[in-house]
């Protein structure tokens, strides 16, 4: 099998992600914003009898590099040595995308251009001569929609082409300054290009709203808030079902085995950690991934980081930071790698500092399913609202110790998608079923392991050892001790062994609703988990990773006994 | 070059003139321009046409060669980047004679230093813009890197933008550029300047 090397390269969010996961069955992350992809992925094709190496890179904007993941990009086209570049181009934007193709003629590696989105093109009243920007560019130039798959196959025939008959090599035009390559961009453009409009009147009606100076604000908080409200009522009923199912499948093993065995070591370990992921974890992630990817591929996102500058800027932060932050609502250890779009090294550890305080969506299981589901959904809103706010103070005191010149933001607004609901279900079981493989046997074999130490008495001196502070500080029970040191794992494992080791998923029976805020406030700023503490030792170093993992511990163990003998005012 | 004087150029920037308009330089016309007398005009394009800067037909007027028009044509722009200059530094009387003046000590990088001064200061930040109102890129007073990323992101100089957000008090301003969208954070956004789009 002959062997082939394919880079696909392009200006941000022009669909790379999305043809390369078309043509490696891989799940790269996808989204209408940019800056999604900062790492450079790899994946393989068969194609006849081709075996073809397909890289994803970062979305670049021109070759000379500024922020960690345009390096990546720069130095894979500069060293990777890659047989051919399929060159992504967005078509409704082809100006600005042809002064990276006009620099990556310069290179000496054979190119394609994929001409993406010709459907946004149309919309936007621009079609494209394909011939004639070929005959203008000396490379084969394919027209494709990369989300509905067509034309891709094309491109790749076209570089196999290039491999078996020899390269075009294009027209490297001399041009050396920015401004002449522009130059030179536009009047290609113009030559190929009809634009009837150039202009999307819906966009610019949302955009009247969505981006308005008051309303902005207002429909930001409104989406937030269906955003908050969907998950959930959705989550909170999905929640009721499992364990009714749980509750029933309880009953009648115990009619079937005994209550003797239904206690044992093996029915707490392995059942009830089951249990407690479908009807805690599961409930609650599934229509949270389906919501964030809504959002992600609606092209709100990017509006939402551009009504968030300002915000952003207070904390010595920029709109561009509030990406990353946004993902960690999902999972933290993407949003502290998500911060190599940032420029500056000050920012980027900065935001990955608050983005570890974001709460995750295993965070998102305790805060929803416990204090949401026991106390109500405007305590579980009062908990995000009191974390959003606890950020913007740690930003702003971070600003202090960690002095430099802000940046500002420069980030191209993508034009807005409508969300493929295939797509977005897709994705999202995806995500789910990730979760269920990733998250789930550590949930079984930790709760198993916490009932067999139980079982062998190993818990109660561990229990005791830190009784002063869960007990005494946090008037929490004596077994939250063993489960904040296996929340370090994963964080909704704290609250599943507690399910564990009292034998129920009826948290209410041994938590007050004091006791329940008090554990959650704790568990959302208590220590970066151990797969975010590794990616912070991987961008930062050791040191910076151990003082935030350090710093984290002591401040949500402050918070909880301080919120817990202010709270107990009103409880 | 070798050095002119300043007469010559006085001479040479005045048929310059006449030529911009479209017309010929004719004795009497110059003569009455720069004060002077109608036959001590024509004894200085008879000089002049001999060091190669001007034509000359008696009662034709004059012509500026290659090398005439060149100097000509610099001496002219000189004098009007001055004139709007000492417009710049609060000068409000005899601008154009006090340019008359200066226009001939001023070194050409003297002069691309005003220039730049005065195309900073004439051209108006995208943040005093309103929304639909375009312009062209006349400089970004930015750091390295932003500057770059702009660049590359397609504001080149002279390339057209049109504001199609204002910012709100906290807010980035957006702008369209190339065909594409761009949000610029305010505190950049006030550092690049356009000049009306014509």
């Amino acid at each position: 099998m002959k062997k082939l090397n394919i880079a696909l390269a392009g200006n941000a969010n022009v669909g790379k992600s999305v043809i390369f996961n078309y043509f490696t069955r891989l799940s790269q992350h996808i989204g209408n914003w940019p800056g999604k992809t900062v790492e450079k992925a790899e994946g393989t094709l068969i194609y006849g009898n081709y075996e073809i190496k397909i890289i994803d890179l970062p979305g670049i904007y021109s070759l000379q590099a500024q922020s960690p993941e345009e390096t990546v990009a720069r130095e894979y086209l500069r060293e990777g040595k890659p047989d051919a570049i399929i060159n992504v181009v967005d078509a409704s934007v082809l100006e600005r995308n042809l002064f990276l193709t006009f620099q990556l003629l310069k290179t000496s590696v054979p190119l394609i251009v994929l001409l993406n989105m010709a459907d946004i093109a149309k919309r936007k009243g621009i079609t494209i001569n394909r011939k004639k920007l070929e005959r203008e560019l000396g490379v084969p130039v394919v027209e494709g929609v990369a989300i509905h798959g067509k034309g891709l196959e094309n491109a790749i025939q076209k570089a196999i082409a290039i491999k078996e008959k020899g390269r075009k090599t294009g027209k490297p035009a001399k041009l050396r300054s920015a401004k002449e390559i522009y130059r030179k961009a536009e009047s290609v453009s113009r030559k190929v290009e009809v634009k009837t409009s150039g202009r999307m009147p819906l966009d610019e009606r949302i955009d009247s709203i969505a981006l308005h100076r008051i309303y902005g604000y207002f429909l930001l908080l409104l989406v937030l808030a269906a955003v908050f409200y969907s998950i959930f009522t959705f989550g909170d009923w999905l929640s009721a079902l499992f364990y009714g199912f749980f509750d029933w499948m309880k009953i009648a093993a115990e009619g079937a085995f005994g209550s003797e065995a239904a206690s044992g070591i093996l029915w707490n370990g392995i059942v009830m950690g089951i249990a407690a992921g479908f009807a805690v974890a599961i409930p609650y992630i599934l229509p949270f991934y389906i919501v964030f990817s809504i959002l992600e591929d609606s092209g709100y996102v990017a509006r939402m980081a551009f009504l968030m500058d300002g915000f952003m800027h207070s904390i010595g932060l920029h709109g561009k930071a509030f990406l990353p932050l946004f993902l960690g609502y999902g999972c933290n250890v993407p949003a502290c790698i998500g911060c190599r779009i940032i420029e500056t090294e000050r920012e980027r550890f900065q935001a990955s500092f608050l983005a570890t305080m974001v709460p995750c969506a295993a965070r998102s299981i305790i805060i929803l399913g416990l204090v949401g589901a026991y106390l109500g959904w405007h305590w579980a809103a009062a908990i995000y609202l009191f974390n959003i706010a606890v950020v913007w103070i740690l930003g702003k005191a971070t600003t202090k110790f960690l002095p430099g010149e802000p940046t500002s933001l420069i980030m191209e607004m993508p034009s807005y998608k409508m969300p493929q609901p295939k797509g977005i279900l897709k994705r999202s079981f995806e995500r789910v079923k990730a979760y269920i493989t990733v998250a789930f046997p550590i949930i079984i074999a930790m709760t198993f392991l916490i009932s067999l130490m139980d079982a062998l008495g190993f818990v109660k001196p561990i229990e005791e050892l830190f009784s002063p502070i869960t007990v005494g500080w946090l008037g929490l029970p004596a077994a939250v001790g063993i489960t904040l040191l296996f929340g370090v794992l994963r964080k909704e494992l704290a609250l599943i062994m507690l399910g564990s080791i009292f034998g129920t998923t009826n948290f209410g029976a041994f938590l007050s609703p004091l006791q329940m805020l008090v554990f959650t406030l704790v568990m959302v700023f208590y220590i970066p988990c151990s797969a975010t503490i590794a990616t912070l030792v991987r961008e930062f170093g050791w040191k910076k990773a151990a003082a935030v993992t350090i710093f984290e511990i002591i401040f949500a163990l402050l918070l909880g006994g301080i919120a817990l003998r202010l709270l107990g005012l009103f409880f | 070059m070798q050095k002119i004087s300043p007469e010559i150029e006085e001479y040479l920037e005045s048929v310059y003139r006449r030529k911009e308009k479209g017309e010929t330089a004719k004795t009497k016309e110059i003569a009455r321009v720069l004060g002077v007398s109608a036959p001590s005009v024509s004894q200085m394009f008879a000089k002049l046409a001999r060091a190669g800067f001007i034509e000359y037909k008696p009662y034709g007027g004059a012509v500026l060669t290659m090398k005439g028009e060149k100097i000509g044509k610099s001496i002219t722009r000189k004098h009007r980047l001055i004139e709007k200059f000492l417009a710049f530094i609060g000068v409000k009387r005899k601008i154009h004679d006090e340019a008359c003046v200066l226009e001939h000590a001023v070194s050409d990088d003297v002069e691309r230093a005003m220039e730049r001064l005065v195309r900073e200061k004439s051209a108006k930040s995208i943040m005093d813009m309103k929304r639909g109102e375009c312009g062209r890129v006349a400089l970004i007073s930015a750091g390295r890197a932003a500057k770059r990323r702009l660049v590359e992101m397609g504001l080149t100089d002279g390339t057209r933008i049109r504001i199609e957000r204002q910012p709100s008090l906290i807010g980035p301003i957006e702008i369209s550029v190339r065909g594409s969208m761009l949000a610029i954070g305010r505190g950049l956004a006030a550092k690049v300047f356009v000049k009306p789009c014509v």
